[in-house]
Parts: structure tokens; C-alpha cells; sequence
């Protein structure tokens, strides 16, 4: 580790033609949580028609201080001043900030699921004729919006039929209806595919054409360099740069935001030689349900000990169902056989998969990893009871003395392995999750999207993670949708492309191009 | 700053998700406390040995039932049917006992197995066909109602054949003589103690935290002089109830059932996010299907239990007992929507209900008003627990 951390220089006045009066400005806030102190005398200035990023490991402080200028951590329970064009705002809760033109758009989506697009998009506002609902005015209305955009949803099309990525689009223009002048966006891309990401920064570039001032929060660095005008990076809650984007590159925000320099974004340390085969899938093909059409055909691999292997695709292409329906989570297969460690798996489940030595991160952590409102421990030990089951009783000690020892392995930052799994930061929630799948001590994992969403740091944490369990001589299958990621950690690389194997890729260097045309198909 | 220290304040203490925060947990006992001390100032009979005897014979059918019920609530189901089915394994053993003749083990027996394969199948049901528990049990409730009545051709059928008494009516009429009731106190206060001894060598041996060792003392201290506080009201009596030993057993059972094995720990974690349990490899039916046979069990001794006090089984016995439960249970702070509630919640919630209805009908408080305050009460003790629950 290097020295004290650079002295924070908010607001520093770049040459960007002068001082604009700021449109929000936040004074050496310090909010604490307990004994905690989660945002440490930050400042931070949004100028009017501006992009400013805002970037920092999970645990920075970036939701922290969203929320406190947001109104949901009111006034009066944060230390420091928010000014909103130069007056003090004192904001009581999200509905003042609303009114005040100032509009959050959180990872978590807020949609209700079985209304239609239009209906979303005025909710709470609906368009009324006398005391009933104007329906041909919403539908117009949400049309207008939708066209100005350029994104092509029906506004009679029921939410729950979108993509994630359609919805958060839905999310982003329920935002813009309410007119607000100033948006503040938390990882709006997480879930999103590259087109999708395309239209969103296109949005997003449109608006502030129109002077809208945004904040944007993303963990993808390279969207963060070609969108936003200034860079505020967060560290252990403190403001520690705020740079022009056109004067700075990723290496050195990254240096800011860990405080030391990554040599090596994918230390993937490779074993010579891959062990005996540990899964062998021949020929499965998959329907959602017994008696659907099929939706993953004919696929074949096999994963040896000590191997990654990479699964990557567009989204849609079928990788997480294939990963879900192996772990027995997912599908009714219709013909294929799987063999597990040399036995065959014809119909497995979470449970005898987990026995038979397979588990398996999945890409929702909150809604298929954790039990949010649960303890870390409870959350961690949760697959392994049978470990610390005596006589049909839970030993208390033995469980926390393997919490502990899987909390201090993984690095988890928390106060105590009491605390609820939900009050955690992504990556630290990621890691629990990790954690329980490597308690049941595995000789399979599978891993999809393990890094979605979580900082720079604990990115690499998960990658040596990796290294470690193939070092131990497991494996490791891997979904993600980033292409250097997959390129930097798989050893062989299968493309999936709607549904079918697009091409299976062995040994690096690794094509970009090779890879992106197997999973469109045109090999 | 964020610290990966061990846990080292307070080893072994209850996780804080699964029971609420203090300030919760304080609402109930203060609330008890505030209804005791007002009908004790109203009713100067209120804390007679044998109106608290009688409280807690009127205590012991609705609390074990809300610890039955507590099973099925953890993993965010309901159970409306727990009232009707509580008449009809009481009317079960009624019409075995007196119009066949059967001794009253057997007769309780064969109840109880009724019991335990109707809710079997019920939860059988609900998980295999996905069809929400409110709709399955409501039907439940209706079905169970009608074969109560068949089988007691709606009727009165006596739980004991004329003037004598079997083990039936002994469930509510027998009571354990003082020295019997010592004896139990003596034998639970000394295996917690041992229990406890074990606990702190094993976390000594491994190098754990451990809690002071004047707080153990303390907590078994005051454990022990509750137990005795209750033995000695009782002796001024005519000792200890059996039901409520009853109680005390089905609720020490569900207790570690509940807290001390992984069946317990699934219940919560299947409340708290369905999804994740099956993917954390939890077998999701297999426990709720068992946690809905438990219940049958206990609704069966519940039935037994409330029958026996009514002397026996009429058309009414078991009615609106399944909203008291699943009151108890809420009062006690366990979430509907599963994950939350403790069995010392659910007892306390029952006790709060009991003694208000005890209490109004020493003060002759009309039927109509008695209804409408439990329900008060009920909106209320939710209310605050929402209240300090937000304030978190």
C-alpha cells in the first residue's frame, strides 16, 4: 500500500470555460451510520447541463451519499450542507427532492410488474379526466415520451414481458416524464447489453444537450470515459478527486479508487496441464417446461479439474439457463445425458447437485443468493448445516467458528457476522454469496456473472478467488458478459448463440472478433 | 470504519433478524405487564392463585396452538383450518371415548394421527400444486367444520363417560401436587445448567467468545425464579396444571426445533427468500410439507386440550381459535410474510390475548365489547411493532 490518501480537492475549477454557478452542491457532508462513519466531509458540485461520474469501490460511499442528497437519509441525520441553486435544500424524504426537479434511478427497478409501460410511466401522476383515469391521453402521452427517445415499446405493452434492459429504459423515461432537470442514474447499465447500453448513453447525451444535469454511477469505466464531463472518485468515504474526464484515463481513476496501482486486470494464473474430467454434457437440449418448445440445443463440453471454463453469448443466448438447468434449477430436459465426477446426472436438484460436489453463484444475488433480511452467518453457513449437525442439533460454535473462518478468508468487510446480509455493499454481498457456495466445499463451481456490479477491487478478490480453486484442482465454469473478462480468466471459451453451441474456443490468445462472430452466429 | 472483528459482544445471543431489535422486544412484556397491573387494580380476584390458574389452563389451548401455527408462519404460509381441525380431533376422541367405548389413550391416539395425516396432506397439497395456504386451509377450515359435525352428529358428546374420569378430562382437571411440580423446576433449572456448563467448556476448548460468566448466572437465575414463581402460585391452588405442562413441553420442543436445528434454520431462511433457499440447496417442500404434519400434531393436542376445558365436544369448540393463534403469533412479532417470529413471541402474544379475555370476564364485561377490545388490541400491538420496527 502507498501513502495517506491525496488530500480531497472538491470542486477544484478546471478550464472547462469558467465557474457556472452550480445547480447542486453538496458541503463536506459526513453522514454515520452507528459507529460507522459512511460518508466522510464530502463535497461534491454538479454544474448545469453536466455529466459527472461518480466512481469508488462497493463501500465508497457512492449509494450513501445518492441517498443523502436524495432526500432519503432526511435532513437533520447528515452533517454538512446541500445546496440546490444556491440555497440551502433541506429535503425531508424522496417526494421533496421530487418536487424540488430531482429524480433517482435506482439499480433495483421499481416498476410494478403487471402493469402496462404507460401505466408506470404516469403512476401517481395519472393523466384523469374528472376523477377517471384519461386512458387515450396516458397512451398518448407515454407514445410521445417513448418516441422522443427513440426506443421502440408499445406503451400498452405489460411490463412484465420486457427484457431487464427494456425496463430500465421504461425506468429511465418514467424519470424524464416528471420532467426533472436534474437525474441521478446507480449503475443504470448492470443489466444491460450492449445495444441497449448504446441507446441509454445516447439518451443520456440528448439530455444534457437540453440542460438537464446528471449524475451517473457505474462501476463500467470505459462508459464512464465517454460520457461524463468530470469524474468524482469516492474512497473509503471520502471524496478523493474530482477530475475532467478529458484530462484523466482508467488507470488512473482506478488508482484512485483502490489508492494503489493494478498491474494486471485478469491475473488468471493458468496450471499446465487440466486434471480428470469432472462434467461431461453431451447432447442436451432443454425446454423451459415439459411439452414447451426447446430452448438450449444439442449442447456438448466437458470441464476438467484445474480448468476454467468460459460461457459467453448475447443476452438471451441461453447461458444461465444452461448453468441453472445443470445445477437443477431450471428447464425439463428432453433428451442429452450429463455426467457428474463420472456418474450420470440425470434429473438433479440445488440439493443433490450441492452433495454430489456442484454449486453455483447465480446472477441475481438478491434474489437467488441471499437472504437479505438474514444475519451473514445465517447466510453463510446455509448450505453446510449438515456440517455443524450433531446428533440432529446445530452446533453453535462449530458455526461460527467456520463463519469466521469463511468471513475472514473472503475478506468480508462488516461489523460482525450478526449484521443483515442486506446492509452490506454489492461486492461484500457477492462475497457471501461465494462464500456459502465454497463452504459446501465443491468440486464444480459454477459462476454467472460473478463480478456484475461490484468495484474494482473486489473484482480481483473473485478473480483470485478463481485462481485458487483450480490451483486446489477444481472447476470452474464461468458466465460473463464482459468479453476481457472471459478472455482474461477462461482457459477454453464456448460461444453460445441462440440457444446452440456458436463456436468453442481453446487456449489463449483468444480473437475478440472470433468470439463476438460465434456468439451472432455467423461461424 | 467497517471491521472484520469477530463477534466477540455477544456470542451466542439470538440473531438480531430472527427476533426484532430490544426495543421490540421490550413492547410485549410492558405491554402484559400495563393489562396485569390495570385488571389487578379493577379486580381484586385478578391475581388469585386460582384465577391464575385458571388463566393458564385457558392460556395452555390457544398458546400451543399459536406455537403450532408459528411452524407454518416461518416459512411464510397461514393456516386457517387450525380452529375447525382443533374441533374435530377433539370431537374424534369424544365419540371414540363415549359412544364406542374405547379407553381415552387409544382414543387420543388414533385423534392424533388423524391430526398429522390431514395436515400431511394438506401440505402435500399447497407445495406440490403451488395453491396458496390461505385458500388451501380456508377451504380446510370449511371441510374440517362439516366432518366435525358429521362426526358429532352435531351434538354434545362428553369427553368422559357419565361421573367417571379418564386421561381426556385429566388433560384440564388434573393437576401436578407440589411436590411434583418442584421436582420439574429442580430437573429443568438443572439441565439448562448443565447445558449451559457444556456450552461455555466447548467454546473455552475451541477458543470462542464467551459471554460473561455473570450473565449466564443471571439469565439462569431468572429463569429459575420464574419457574418457581409460577410452581408457587400454582401450590396455593391445587398445584400445576397439566395442560399447561403440556404447553410447555410442546413449546420447549418447537422452541429447539426451531432455533437449534436446520430444519428450524430452513423455515426462516424459506420465509425470508424462497427462491434463494432452493437455490442454497434446501429441500423447500420436503420442509414445509413437514413443518404442516408438526402442526397436525399440535393442533391435535390443542384440540384435545380445549375440548377437555369445554368438558365436551360441542358444535363451537375450536371456533375462531386459529384467528387467535395466528393473533398471538403477530402480537409476538412474527412477519406474515415469513422469516420473523420467535416461539417466546408467540407465547407472550397468547398470554397477552388470554389474560385480556380472562380479565374482561372477571369484570363482566359484556360479549360483544370483549370482541371488539381483542380486536383493538391486536390493531394496535401490530401497529407498534411496525411503528418501532420502521424506527430502526
Amino acid at each position: 500500500m502507498n501513502g495517506p490518501a491525496p488530500a480531497p480537492q472538491p470542486s477544484a475549477h478546471l478550464a472547462s470555460g469558467g465557474a457556472s454557478p452550480a445547480l447542486l452542491e453538496a458541503r463536506s457532508l459526513t453522514k454515520r451510520f452507528g459507529g460507522v462513519t459512511a460518508l466522510h466531509n464530502v463535497s461534491f458540485d454538479l454544474r448545469p447541463g453536466e455529466i459527472h461520474a461518480l466512481c469508488g469501490e462497493n463501500g465508497a460511499g457512492k449509494s450513501t451519499l445518492i441517498k443523502t442528497l436524495s432526500g432519503l437519509h432526511p435532513h437533520g441525520s447528515y452533517e454538512g450542507e446541500i445546496r440546490l441553486d444556491g440555497v440551502e435544500a433541506r429535503f425531508r424524504s424522496l417526494a421533496d427532492a421530487d418536487r424540488a426537479g430531482l429524480a433517482v434511478i435506482y439499480q433495483e427497478l421499481a416498476l410494478v410488474e403487471s402493469m402496462t409501460v404507460a401505466e408506470n410511466i404516469f403512476l401517481g401522476r395519472e393523466r384523469r379526466h374528472g376523477p377517471w383515469i384519461d386512458w387515450a391521453r396516458t397512451h398518448r402521452d407515454a407514445a410521445t415520451l417513448l418516441a422522443k427517445f427513440q426506443i421502440d415499446i408499445h406503451p400498452e405493452t405489460p411490463v412484465n414481458t420486457l427484457g431487464v434492459g427494456q425496463k430500465q429504459l421504461v425506468e429511465i423515461v418514467k424519470a424524464l416524464s416528471k420532467e426533472a432537470r436534474l437525474l441521478i442514474l446507480d449503475e443504470p447499465t448492470a443489466a444491460l447489453a450492449g445495444a441497449e447500453t448504446g441507446i441509454l448513453l445516447r439518451i443520456l447525451r440528448e439530455l444534457r444537450a437540453q440542460g438537464v444535469s446528471i449524475i451517473y454511477i457505474s462501476h463500467k469505466l470505459n462508459e464512464v470515459m465517454s460520457i461524463s464531463d468530470r469524474i468524482t472518485v469516492l474512497r473509503d468515504g471520502a471524496s478523493v478527486a474530482t477530475m475532467a474526464t478529458a484530462e484523466t484515463d482508467i488507470p488512473s481513476i482506478i488508482r484512485h479508487m483502490v489508492g494503489r496501482k493494478i498491474e494486471d486486470l485478469y491475473p488468471r494464473t493458468r496450471t499446465l496441464t487440466p486434471g480428470k474430467e469432472m462434467l461431461r454434457v453431451e447432447h442436451l437440449t432443454v425446454a423451459p417446461k415439459a411439452h414447451a418448445p426447446a430452448c438450449l440445443h444439442d449442447i456438448s463440453f466437458s470441464v476438467r479439474a484445474g480448468e476454467v471454463l468460459g460461457i459467453g453469448g448475447l443476452m438471451g443466448a441461453g447461458r444461465s439457463e444452461l448453468l441453472l438447468h445443470l445445477f437443477g434449477a431450471w428447464g425439463h430436459r428432453t433428451s442429452g445425458t450429463v455426467v457428474l465426477q463420472g456418474l450420470p446426472h440425470p434429473s438433479p436438484t440445488p440439493a443433490t447437485s450441492i452433495q454430489r460436489g456442484l454449486v453455483m453463484v447465480t446472477d441475481d444475488r438478491k434474489r437467488f443468493g441471499l437472504h437479505l433480511d438474514l444475519p451473514i452467518g445465517t447466510n453463510l453457513s446455509l448450505s453446510s448445516l449438515h456440517n455443524v449437525t450433531r446428533g440432529g442439533r446445530l452446533d453453535p460454535v462449530a458455526e461460527e467458528q467456520i463463519n469466521q473462518k469463511f468471513h475472514a478468508a473472503l475478506q468480508i468487510k462488516s461489523p460482525g457476522l450478526w449484521a443483515r446480509a442486506g446492509s452490506l455493499s454489492g461486492g461484500n454481498q457477492q462475497k457471501i454469496v461465494l462464500g456459502k457456495a465454497l463452504m459446501t466445499a465443491p468440486q464444480i463451481v459454477f459462476l454467472d456473472e460473478p463480478t456484475r456490479g461490484i468495484d474494482v477491487g473486489a473484482k480481483l478478490d473473485v478473480y483470485q478467488l478463481i485462481n485458487r480453486l483450480t490451483a486446489e484442482g477444481k472447476a470452474v465454469v464461468l458466465v460473463s458478459s464482459e468479453l476481457p473478462e472471459l478472455m482474461g480468466m477462461s482457459d477454453r471459451i464456448i460461444m453460445l448463440h441462440a440457444g446452440a453451441v456458436g463456436g468453442v474456443f481453446a487456449r489463449t490468445p483468444f480473437n475478440q472478433e472470433e468470439l463476438l462472430a460465434a456468439a451472432m452466429g455467423q461461424r | 470504519m467497517t471491521t472484520t472483528a469477530p463477534a466477540t459482544s455477544a456470542p451466542g445471543s439470538p440473531a438480531p433478524a430472527m427476533t426484532g431489535s430490544p426495543l421490540r422486544a421490550l413492547t410485549m412484556p410492558a405491554m402484559l405487564l400495563g393489562i396485569w397491573v390495570l385488571f389487578a387494580l379493577l379486580s381484586p380476584q385478578f391475581l388469585s392463585a386460582r384465577n391464575l390458574s385458571m388463566l393458564m389452563i385457558e392460556l395452555s389451548a390457544t398458546a400451543t396452538l399459536a406455537v403450532g401455527v408459528l411452524l407454518v408462519l416461518l416459512p411464510g404460509h397461514t393456516d386457517l383450518s387450525v380452529g375447525a381441525g382443533a374441533g374435530l380431533t377433539g370431537g374424534i376422541a369424544s365419540v371414540l371415548v363415549f359412544q364406542h367405548g374405547w379407553p381415552a389413550p387409544a382414543a387420543l391416539a388414533l385423534s392424533f394421527v388423524c391430526g398429522v395425516v390431514l395436515w400431511s396432506l394438506m401440505g402435500l397439497f399447497i407445495v406440490r400444486n403451488r395453491i396458496q395456504a390461505f385458500i388451501i386451509t380456508l377451504g380446510g377450515m370449511l371441510a374440517f367444520k362439516g366432518a366435525f359435525w358429521l362426526v358429532i352428529r352435531s351434538a354434545t358428546v362428553p369427553v368422559a363417560r357419565g361421573g367417571e374420569s379418564n386421561l381426556y378430562a385429566a388433560i384440564t382437571t388434573y393437576y401436578l401436587p407440589a411436590w411434583a411440580g418442584w421436582s420439574l423446576v429442580a430437573a429443568v433449572v438443572a439441565l439448562l445448567s448443565l447445558l449451559t456448563l457444556q456450552g461455555r467448556r466447548r467454546r473455552t476448548a475451541v477458543g470462542a467468545a464467551l459471554e460473561p460468566l455473570e450473565m449466564a448466572i443471571l439469565r439462569l437465575m431468572v429463569i429459575a425464579q420464574a419457574l418457581a414463581l409460577v410452581v408457587l402460585v400454582c401450590s396455593d391452588y391445587r398445584g400445576l396444571p397439566l395442560a399447561f405442562v403440556i404447553l410447555c413441553l410442546v413449546a420447549t420442543v418447537v422452541h429447539i426445533l426451531t432455533r437449534h436445528t436446520p430444519f428450524g434454520r430452513y423455515l426462516y431462511a424459506i420465509g425470508s427468500n424462497e427462491e434463494a433457499a432452493v437455490v442454497s440447496g434446501i429441500p423447500v417442500q420436503k420442509v414445509v410439507i413437514t413443518a404442516f404434519t408438526l402442526l397436525g400434531g399440535i393442533v391435535a393436542i390443542a384440540g384435545f386440550m380445549s375440548t377437555a376445558y369445554a368438558g365436551a365436544s360441542t358444535t363451537t369448540v375450536g371456533d375462531l381459535m386459529e384467528l387467535d393463534a395466528i393473533a398471538a403469533c403477530v402480537i409476538g412479532g412474527t412477519s406474515l410474510k415469513g422469516g420473523r417470529g420467535t416461539v417466546l413471541g408467540a407465547l407472550f402474544g397468547a398470554l397477552i390475548m388470554a389474560s385480556l379475555l380472562n380479565g374482561m370476564t372477571l369484570l363482566a364485561v359484556p360479549p360483544e365489547l370483549k370482541m371488539i377490545v381483542r380486536g383493538l388490541v391486536l390493531a394496535v400491538a401490530v401497529w407498534m411493532d411496525v411503528r418501532l420496527g420502521s424506527a430502526q
